[in-house]
């Protein structure tokens, strides 16, 4: 009956083996910065996106407040006569 | 290329990347490089690097497996399969002509789905003879192969379970033979013209035969693998396989069990109807074993809206294969739904399926592993930031992250799969009570989805299901951002764990029990080779490879490597040990590690075998990210399919969809605890459409996700809105609420307000949606924006639709929704509320000074108010008179609203509604006050000035009105003989004022003088009002200004000339602080200083503002002045004339006692028309036009009081008893009290509006005329007359 196992070179293969764990750990350490470095890309996003959100409010605050005025000073402006200095 | 990778990374940690948005949502992103541990990315074609002879298994192994995928996508073809011919047209009549055109297009349209079909016959025949080849193959006793690995038993038992799968969703789907016989006749219509359609249609016989028969893959299967009869022992080994891995529960993923309880009955059926003796199955797995598994679950899902349960698949089995019906215990157990209700109730699985009785030990497991996950991750980072850590202490940290990894796995897993196995029971068991919660609705049948979903889970069930759903996402987004930063530990501990069992373990072993055992020897020494990683050890140089037979028995010491084995590494040591226990004999009775017959002693089998389960753990450690997504996938609510097929529509309404009656149950629930979960459920939607768009592939689905989500959310955001609106509403309105009245208050917690939290979720400014990024705050603040206007409008319009006395409740529930404001800016940032009132308001314009509110209460006073309201002088109200009204008052109904725009809940609105209730009868200070608050300094003038207009145009009006009165009277009047007593008088009286045919005049004359009177009563009002304002106001600016208090109410400028304290504070403070010299801006604090300045300068102008009344008084007067002339005739003789009628006081008298007789003679009296008003009317125009005095001497009541005086002295004189005039005493009565009031008005007018001193003509004693001599206005002698008890 024929067993399993039996590598027929193990010491070639044990070779091959140490090399393949060296080389996998320069593959693995590159992979994972790689990830890393999306990761913080993700993330700064994220932040970028909440702080432009929180600066898009307060711009729009501003855009109302802004529109208001500019109704204000048009209403003054359309009746000069109220604000015309008596000579 | 010379950067350093590590720092550069590091470096990017510097950047600040805080977000203060909480985590309310699950994982969304996905970035991860290496998914493929699990299968191999290479396909094993590593393998063969290792010179195990497994060649022939890794090929056989990769066949299984792209077969597996091309089986998962022909179900997701037969699952996402809609009925064609449901939308095929109709022809009218009137084109029958084209009829054969319309059957070679829907021939063409429907060969294109049935040759999917005609591909899944041809794929299943195909997969079936190679699964079966594949097992006969590893199966021979004279095994000349390596294998089958384990790897290989998975993929078989994943390929049998796709086939049983597919299968099932054949037999459940039947639209596909409607479709196909549709086809087949399209087909006969269309192939009258082809030639050679034989083939063709021998093709159609043959699919027609394999998609109407039950079970056809199944069966098909079962030929193809007893063509030659020795499977058996591989169909043992699978069943002893799945049978111990399910009793061990070892599988670390749901998935893997689910396929494991799938394929079980199957392989049982198969394996008990081979020709050969089928009872061998139970030497090697004794039946109760199965038994127990089949009881455990009867309820398996399969696809997300369809279940299996083993018992009906083995009953229905039971028929195909005759052998099969033999087993009478397997086949007596009862299916989910064969359960009577009551029995299911008691089933202790009924109990065990749903969540709701298991929620309160998964809360607690997910409280205590969330801060042990957090605490290792923080250990993690602490060691990362220190140099030179111990070994030791690096080592247990990174076992400890590698711990919770697992544990988190395992949860994820666990709750990921409850949910899984409660729907599928929910499936099996649809409600059968439906209570409908509208009448509506009762006559409306339920369709089955209905009956499953929506009305299948219970509040408390939903509540359950929403809190694990958010414990998943929650965990599973927690372990997603924590991935980089573990990864490298994992590695590690991965590493460390396999070297340590092929260095150590095993080394010892190879000394101790197998020295003997050669064969077992080489197998372990394999093991060691093909992942042994010596030069990790760098520390130990001596103890070389080599060396390992001399070793101590204390194991090497590690220098760890962060790489983790890969996955072939893995599929060989898995082999190995399996044949190192098994002895390569698949025939072995017994387990797999429970075998007892072994030649290896039960310590080393304990030691591979916990190593053997490892290695597959290990696999999912390292996909990591894959794994997570696995685990927290939940689109599967999402899907159904096979429901919506049977059902006959083409997509239910969002009221079934379960995670849409989630995010409803949140909103409707007001449950503080899981409000912040509400956006969790809109992940199941994410999930769903990646799993439409990935795994099934289909475009249609997508998009009717995508309509779901949109309509969703658009309903979504709209309630939580209202929600928050509702919220903060009530908040303010339940603390504007007196407290000390709450207090008093049995029931006062009714008014209180649960808190609530909605801080995280106004603080969301990216929602994850289906790919999108969707800012929640800005939209809420938007619709917040609009809605506190819409709720300002709504005050208006109601305060218009009522009358003026409302405004006290306008200003209440203007008070509230201001605090509710000013609650809710808190959070959010929305337009100030004095922006939004002003754009209400129509107020925006500089140069207009009327409002809408100042214009409604001008129009209401003119309107309803002057002529409808009457004043009582004692308390000082107007109230609505008794009488209908002269003028009718044409309102706005009054405009409907939610709650929310009152006060919140019903509750409070009907505290605030009793309080209001309190001034909605009355006219009075309160009013003053709000309507002070209200129009403020901006508007007010504008309806002083308004009012004033009103009374000049109403004394215009009256001004013919009285000249035809005038005409009216006599020449000349004279006074009022003494000697006819009070009858007399009445009488001449009666003769004199017969007022001809201007008597219809008197009446609206009175009116108009009443409506004048009402105005200066009205602005009486407003004066006192403003004065206490302004007095406040002073007392909050005086010590600011620098003003004192001085003797006689003066008021004292304590700088004499200087500069106020405001202005000095400033000044110094700006000097101050320019001159030292580290002030980076000097400018802005000299504006300050200026700002100070101006300030002090408006203030102080403010200070001494005149008198509204005072104000009005004089414009009447110069509004009199007009009718001067008219009204008071200047005697010729300089002297007083007693007998004109001229005068207007003349007819003022004359109106005041027809109006006083008439007041007693009818019973409902005219006073209560006319008020007191009349009083303040008439004596003011008296009084301006300097007719005071002539008033109270020839007034014709005055005259009548002093005779009926004389008469009562000279009857008390005669008589003892003292007692009225006969007859007269309540007209009497009346005429005192007339005396009185005016009396009252003009020590009023005297004191706000003294007159200048008069000249007149005066005759002396002797009685000489003397002319134009000065006298003063003095206290009207009346006055002073002693009174009578009244």
């Amino acid at each position: 009956m024929a067993r399993a196992g039996g590598i027929s070179n193990a010491v070639n293969v044990g070779i091959a083996v140490q090399a393949d764990w060296e080389n996998r750990e320069f593959i693995s350490h590159i992979s994972l910065n790689v990830r890393r470095l999306f990761d913080f890309l993700v993330q700064f996003e994220a932040t970028t996106k909440s702080k432009l959100a929180s600066l898009n409010e307060k711009l729009d605050t501003l855009e109302r407040k802004l529109e208001l005025i500019e109704v204000q000073v048009g209403t003054a402006s359309a009746n000069p006569s109220l604000f015309a200095r008596d000579v | 290329m010379a950067v350093p990778v590590e720092e550069a990374i590091a470096a990017l940690s510097t950047f600040s990347l805080e977000d203060e948005q909480a985590e309310v949502q699950g994982p969304g992103i996905w970035v991860s490089t290496d998914t493929g541990a699990t299968d191999s990315p290479i396909e094993y074609s590593d393998v063969s690097a290792y010179r195990l002879s497994l060649s022939e298994d890794t090929k056989a192994l990769n066949q299984l497996n792209a077969l597996i995928l091309e089986g998962k996508e022909m179900g997701s073809v037969l699952y996402t399969y809609r009925s064609c011919v449901k939308a095929l047209p109709q022809l009218p009549d009137s084109m029958k002509q084209s009829q054969a055109d319309l059957y070679l297009e829907t021939y063409q349209v429907l060969d294109l789905e049935m040759s999917r079909l005609r591909e899944i016959q041809r794929w299943q025949a195909s997969a079936a003879s190679k699964l079966a080849a594949d097992m006969q193959r590893f199966s021979r006793p004279e095994r000349r192969i390596n294998g089958p690995t384990v790897t290989h038993l998975w993929s078989m038992l994943k390929l049998l379970d796709t086939l049983v799968q597919l299968d099932h969703l054949k037999n459940a789907k039947a639209s596909i033979p409607n479709d196909f016989s549709w086809y087949k006749r399209t087909f006969t219509q269309v192939s009258v013209q082809w030639h050679d359609t034989d083939s063709m249609r021998e093709e159609l016989d043959d699919l027609q035969i394999f998609l109407s028969t039950r079970w056809a893959i199944l069966l098909n299967l079962h030929a193809e693998m007893f063509r030659v009869n020795n499977v058996e022992d591989i169909l043992q080994v699978l069943i002893v396989f799945a049978v111990e891995s399910l009793e061990l529960d070892f599988a670390l993923l749901f998935p893997e069990r689910h396929i494991l309880l799938r394929a079980l009955p199957i392989l049982v059926v198969l394996a008990t109807s081979s020709e050969k003796d089928s009872e061998s199955l139970y030497k090697r797995v004794k039946i109760i074993r199965l038994i127990n598994i089949f009881k455990n679950d009867p309820v398996i899902p399969a696809f997300p809206d369809l279940h299996l349960s083993p018992a009906a698949i083995m009953k229905e089995l039971s028929m195909y294969f005759q052998k099969f019906t033999a087993q009478t215990r397997l086949l007596s157990l009862p299916s989910p739904h064969e359960l009577p209700p009551r029995e299911a109730l008691e089933y202790p699985l009924f109990r065990h399926y749903l969540i709701v009785n298991h929620i309160g030990s998964i809360r607690a497991e997910h409280d205590d592993f969330t801060i042990r996950f957090a605490s290792s991750m923080n250990q993690l980072l602490l060691l990362k930031s220190t140099d030179n850590a111990d070994i030791e202490w690096c080592k247990e940290v990174k076992g400890n992250v590698y711990d919770m990894i697992v544990e988190g796995f395992q949860l994820l897993s666990r709750w990921t799969a409850r949910i899984w196995e409660q729907c599928a029971w929910k499936f099996s068991r649809p409600c059968k009570d439906i209570v409908p919660s509208e009448s509506q609705e009762a006559s409306a049948s339920f369709s089955n989805y209905e009956k499953v979903v929506r009305y299948n889970y219970s509040a408390e069930e939903r509540k359950a299901l929403v809190e694990l759903v958010s414990y998943i996402k929650s965990v599973g987004s927690m372990m997603q951002c924590s991935d980089t930063l573990v990864a490298d530990a994992l590695w590690e501990t991965i590493h460390s764990e396999v070297q340590d069992f092929v260095q150590n373990t095993l080394a010892t072993m190879l000394r101790t029990t197998f020295r003997k055992k050669k064969d077992l020897s080489r197998i372990l020494s394999d093991m060691r080779t093909l992942s042994a990683d010596w030069m990790a050890n760098t520390s130990k140089s001596e103890s070389g490879p080599l060396q390992h037979g001399s070793e101590e028995s204390k194991g090497n010491v590690f220098y760890p490597r962060p790489v983790a084995p890969t996955a072939a590494q893995v599929h060989c040591l898995q082999f190995l040990i399996y044949e190192v226990v098994s002895g390569g004999n698949l025939r072995k009775p017994g387990g797999l590690f429970g075998n007892s017959g072994s030649e290896i002693p039960v310590n080393d089998l304990k030691q591979l075998e916990t190593f053997f389960y490892k290695l597959s753990f290990f696999l999912h450690v390292l996909d990591y990210s894959a794994t997570v997504a696995t685990l927290t996938d939940l689109g599967f609510l999402w899907f159904r399919e096979f429901y919506l097929e049977s059902s006959r529509v083409i997509q239910f309404p969002i009221e079934c969809s379960l995670p849409w009656m989630l995010v409803d149950y949140v909103l409707e629930s007001q449950n503080a605890g899981i409000l912040e979960s509400v956006l969790i459920p809109f992940d199941i939607y994410n999930d769903s459409a990646q799993q439409a768009l990935v795994v099934l592939k289909q475009r249609f689905l997508y998009d009717e996700i995508e309509a779901e989500v949109d309509h969703c959310f658009d309903i979504f955001v709209s309630k939580i809105c209202d929600t928050i609106f509702t919220y903060y509403k009530s908040w303010a309105a339940s603390k504007l609420l007196d407290t000390s009245f709450l207090f008093a208050l049995d029931n006062g917690e009714r008014y209180s307000v649960e808190p609530m939290r909605f801080t995280a979720l106004l603080k969301m400014t990216r929602v994850k949606l289906l790919g999108r990024m969707i800012d929640l705050r800005s939209l809420i603040a938007e619709r917040m924006n609009r809605v506190f206007r819409d709720n300002i409008e709504f005050l208006y319009d109601r305060f218009e639709s009522q009358d003026l006395c409302a405004i006290v409740e306008l200003e209440n529930l203007l008070d509230i929704l201001k605090h509710a404001h000013e609650l809710l800016s808190r959070d959010l940032s929305i337009d100030s509320y004095s922006l939004m009132l002003n754009e209400m308001q129509e107020n925006i314009s500089l140069v207009s000074y009327s409002s809408r509110l100042a214009s409604q209460i001008w129009s209401e006073m003119q309107n309803d108010f002057l002529p409808n309201f009457i004043l009582c002088n004692t308390t000082q109200r107007f109230t609505r008179s008794a009488k209908v009204p002269l003028v009718p008052v044409q309102k706005p109904s009054v405009p409907y609203a939610k709650p929310n725009f009152f006060c919140g809940t019903q509750d409070l609105n009907s505290a605030h509604q009793s309080f209001a209730r309190l001034h909605s009868g009355f006219f009075g200070m309160p009013h003053m006050f709000s309507i002070v608050r209200l129009l403020g300094s901006r508007s007010l003038p504008w309806l002083i000035r308004a009012l004033l207009d009103h009374i000049s145009t109403k004394t215009a009006t009256l001004e013919p009105l009285i000249t035809g009165l005038q005409e009216a009277l006599p020449k000349s009047i004279g006074l009022l003989p003494f000697d006819g007593g009070v009858t007399g008088c009445m009488r001449l009286v009666k003769e004199q004022l017969t007022w001809g045919t201007k008597s219809e005049l008197k009446g609206e004359v009175l009116r108009g003088i009443k409506e004048i009177g009402s105005v200066l009563y009205w602005l009486g009002l407003l004066d006192i009002v403003l004065r206490e304002t302004d007095t406040t106001h002073f007392m909050q600016t005086a010590p600011w200004l620098g003003l004192l208090p001085a003797a006689d109410g003066q008021i004292l400028h304590s700088q004499d000339g200087g500069e106020s304290p405001i202005v000095n504070l400033f000044k110094s403070a700006t000097s101050a602080i320019v001159s030292s010299p580290g002030c980076p801006n000097p400018a802005s604090f000299n504006t300050l200083s200026k700002q100070a300045e101006a300030a002090d300068l408006l203030y102080k102008a403010n200070l001494n503002t005149g008198s509204v009344l005072e104000y009005s008084l004089a414009f009447t007067s110069a509004a009199l002045d007009k009718y001067c002339g008219k009204w008071s005739a200047v005697p010729k003789t300089g002297f007083i004339d007693i007998t004109t009628s001229k005068d207007f006081y003349r007819i003022y008298s004359g109106l005041q006692i027809w109006y006083l007789e008439e007041s007693i003679r009818v019973s409902s009296n005219s006073q209560e028309v006319l008020g007191d008003s009349v009083a303040w009317g008439g004596c003011t125009i008296i009084y301006l036009l300097g007719q005071q005095l002539h008033f109270e001497l020839l007034d014709f009541s005055y005259q009548v009081l002093n005779v009926a005086e004389v008469e009562v002295a000279s009857i008390t004189q005669t008589h003892k008893s003292p007692h009225f005039v006969q007859g007269w005493d309540g007209l009497l009565e009346v005429m005192k009290k007339a005396r009185r009031l005016n009396n009252h008005v003009f020590s009023m007018l005297k004191a706000r509006c003294p007159l200048e001193d008069k000249t007149a003509c005066a005759i002396k004693q002797s009685g000489a005329p003397l002319h134009k001599i000065k006298f003063e206005n003095t206290v009207s002698a009346f006055e002073t007359l002693p009174q009578k008890e009244s």
